[in-house]
């Protein structure tokens, strides 16, 4: 079960609106590498998972990551604000607008919606641990092309913590992938499925 | 039923009722028969949760209460319920 708190997990203050750079880190809300296949990853993944430490850190992360879709929407609200239609045009945010306007909707950098084929819960926890191990350094390297891509502090100092986020959850999943193959069976060499043993 | 799972199931109907509630009064947020509804409710939630935190653990990181070891991680979790 969860409650919404009405706060951001870390305030997002912008005050240059720019369409340009919202068009871009909207890719962290809808993109393949984003915060909602984050979350969605991560919460589907806990009921495969035999270790409880590994349930905890997923329910922990997941939730967490819910959070972050807050924070990239709010940024992409915020650069969206008060904007001219010569913004707009200018901005290359024409495309986006004609379809929502300003509103937030969970698109790519390039304008596709949404996919739960971005992620996978396969069954095999090892093999999701590596997913999501993997998932953690994507984030990071698309955070990383963004602080390449903005020069305005208010936005970097989002993204930032972002980033951040993305290091220290690596760090959890690889813990969480040790507990996993530490309770492994002995003669399970090859670290095959161990949440499914068929009858 | 146990003990805990009479006190969990009297959380659980409080948070409904809180939820329900809620809703109503996002659009209703001035009626004073729903607020007190939700007053009354509200303590009878914050009541039971204070007792289920002390006694069997915790339902959110917050009931955290100066144990010796971080009690969150021990299951069963919530989907692997079982009857009985």
């Amino acid at each position: 079960m969860w409650i919404y708190e009405k706060k951001l997990q870390r305030p997002i203050k912008i005050s240059r609106p720019d369409p340009a750079m919202a068009k871009i880190i909207i890719t962290q809300l809808g993109g393949p590498d984003g915060e909602t296949g984050a979350a969605m990853r991560y919460l589907s993944q806990r009921y495969a998972m035999p270790n409880d430490k590994v349930k905890a850190a997923l329910t922990d992360i997941g939730t967490e990551e819910l959070g972050h879709m807050e924070m990239i929407s709010a940024i992409v609200h915020q650069l969206t604000r008060n904007l001219s239609m010569e913004e707009i045009k200018r901005g290359g945010f024409a495309p986006y607008f004609v379809d929502h306007t300003t509103g937030i909707y969970p698109v790519d950098a390039t304008g596709n919606p949404f996919s739960a084929a971005t992620f996978q819960s396969t069954g095999d926890p090892i093999a999701d641990l590596h997913e999501d191990m993997a998932a953690e350094q994507k984030a990071r390297k698309t955070y990383d092309n963004i602080l390449l891509l903005s020069d305005d502090p208010d936005v970097r100092d989002a993204i930032k913590f972002l980033r951040e986020r993305e290091i220290v959850h690596y760090q959890r999943f690889g813990e969480s992938l040790e507990h996993v193959l530490d309770g492994l069976n002995c003669k399970n060499f090859y670290a095959f499925n161990p949440a499914f043993i068929p009858k | 039923m146990d003990n805990r799972k009479a006190l969990l199931s009297r959380i659980v109907t409080c948070d409904f009722i809180l939820a329900e509630t809620a809703l109503f009064l996002d659009t209703h947020p001035e009626s004073a028969e729903a607020l007190a509804f939700y007053q009354k409710h509200l303590e009878m939630r914050k009541t039971a949760a204070e007792e289920y935190a002390k006694k069997y653990g915790m339902l959110t990181h917050g009931d955290y209460n100066g144990q010796n070891s971080w009690q969150w991680v021990e299951g069963p979790w919530p989907w692997e319920y079982k009857e009985g």
